[in-house]
């Protein structure tokens, strides 16, 4: 089972969380949903899609104008607390490293803390604990938040990204975080170069066999672009075999952009995989 | 012997081939209806694949085939699998009056009619229809209880049907 907040899933299902930037800036949507009522639209088109999950981010990843505490929460605290009024049923996570954004973001409704950074702040285990909410924990290899990876290297990238998430899922347990709400990401292209991302891609099973449940964020990531030669917005189809390749080896949460192409993308693999049954099979049945 | 059932023998039965959105929901909620008024003690005729259904269904409400009592039957068969251009066996324009005389033969029920199908023409028409010829003596002393299911949703020609001795 998986409790984020408010919400359980069961062990063999596959859960969409969908992109949501307060920010003027991210790289795929470049401020389209930086309005609160767009933003709000957004949520409303991918819940309509089926998207257990929106998460909502008010800073973007990579490097740009520095964007303190108080302004990152003037930019999602209230959202949160719009879409979790609106939207019951939503599993509400919040982008944010900062433990004191995460402490406001629980208060207002949140039910998931997505670290995208690691665990740069220590505390932010213990505002998911003391909130009940559900963290993710990602692997950076240790960078500040907001840096690009520069000339990092590994011994074994997988290992790495193994131990550190497995490192930090016991310190959310330690911390008091319920066993079943702490998921682990590998963070594609996040301390990494493409090489490596496409080495946590092919070997994802290594982490699925942690036992944790294993997030992806591969969604028009520069791995993709790189290895295809294309630029953002020309992303889609690499990232949906990127995709393919994670839901075989049992990636449980995918944050994407794309919701429909997604869901699509693997419940084709996970009915391959044996996890689900075809929606409605008879031909030669009959 | 005083109750006898007729199923198709329909893999999407199965519960290896079950889907989310059962495609034969209706099917099989006949099927499972008569086999369970069968009781227990039931005689299975049907070809492998039919003992198969036969077997998933009776398992489905508790029981399981016998082979010494018989207590009651549960034939596994069907009509044509070649109703239209788009049914399996594609289109046979025989095959709307063989599953017609077939259905009136099941649904009288008319046991000299039954035992006396054409075989040759139902396995050039795809009908399953071995094991009714084979049964047809048990629909001797028998009047129809109820025809629970008579349609073909996917181009192949399906009854559900109930006999049973008359009261005294």
């Amino acid at each position: 089972m998986l409790r984020l907040g408010r919400h359980e899933f069961g062990d063999d299902e596959a859960l969409m969380m969908a992109i949501v930037n307060r920010t003027p800036d991210s790289f795929f949507d470049k401020g389209a949903t930086w309005a609160e009522d767009a933003a709000f639209e957004r949520v409303r088109l991918v819940a309509s899609q089926g998207a257990e999950i929106v998460d909502i981010g008010g800073i973007k990843a990579a490097p740009g104008a520095e964007i303190d505490a108080a302004e990152e929460k003037s930019r999602v605290v209230d959202f949160v607390a719009r879409v979790r009024e609106e939207f019951p049923t939503l599993v509400i996570s919040v982008d944010t490293w900062r433990a004191e954004v995460g402490d406001a973001v629980c208060a207002a409704g949140a039910d998931l803390i997505n670290d995208a950074w690691g665990g740069a702040d220590p505390e932010l285990v213990d505002v998911a604990a003391a909130h009940g909410a559900a963290i993710v924990c990602t692997h950076t290899g240790g960078v500040t938040p907001r840096t690009r990876p520069y000339r990092i290297e590994y011994d074994d990238v997988v290992r790495s990204a193994v131990d550190d998430t497995v490192a930090y899922a016991q310190r959310a347990l330690d911390a008091g975080v319920a066993k079943e709400s702490i998921v682990i990401d590998p963070a594609h292209d996040f301390g990494k170069n493409t090489f490596h991302s496409l080495e946590i891609t092919r070997r994802l099973g290594e982490m699925v066999a942690t036992g944790w449940p294993v997030l992806v964020s591969l969604s028009n990531k520069d791995f993709v672009g790189e290895t295809l030669d294309l630029p953002v917005g020309e992303r889609l189809l690499g990232t949906l075999a990127a995709t393919s390749v994670c839901a075989m080896a049992g990636a449980r949460i995918y944050r994407v952009h794309q919701v429909t192409e997604t869901r699509q993308t693997v419940d084709m693999v996970w009915t391959i995989a044996g996890r689900r049954r075809p929606a409605r099979a008879i031909r030669g049945l009959q | 012997m005083t109750r006898v059932a007729l199923v198709p023998g329909c893999l999407a039965l199965l519960p290896e081939y079950a889907s989310i959105d059962d495609p034969v929901d209706e099917l099989r909620s006949a099927c499972l209806a008569a086999v369970a008024w069968l009781g227990e003690d039931v005689r299975v005729i049907a070809g492998a694949q039919g003992a198969r259904v036969a077997a998933a269904l009776l398992a489905e409400v508790g029981t399981a085939p016998v082979t010494s009592r018989e207590a009651a039957y549960l034939i596994v068969g069907n009509g044509s699998a070649r109703r239209s251009e788009k049914a399996p066996g594609h289109l046979d324009p025989r095959a709307a009056e063989f599953d017609d005389l077939l259905g009136k033969a099941l649904t009288t029920p008319d046991p000299e009619a039954l035992g006396a199908l054409d075989q040759d023409l139902a396995a050039e028409l795809w009908a399953d229809v071995r094991a009714i010829v084979e049964a047809a003596g048990l629909l001797r002393d028998v009047e129809t209880v109820a025809v629970d299911y008579d349609d073909d949703p996917y181009g192949v020609r399906y009854w559900v049907a109930r006999w049973a001795v008359p009261s005294a």
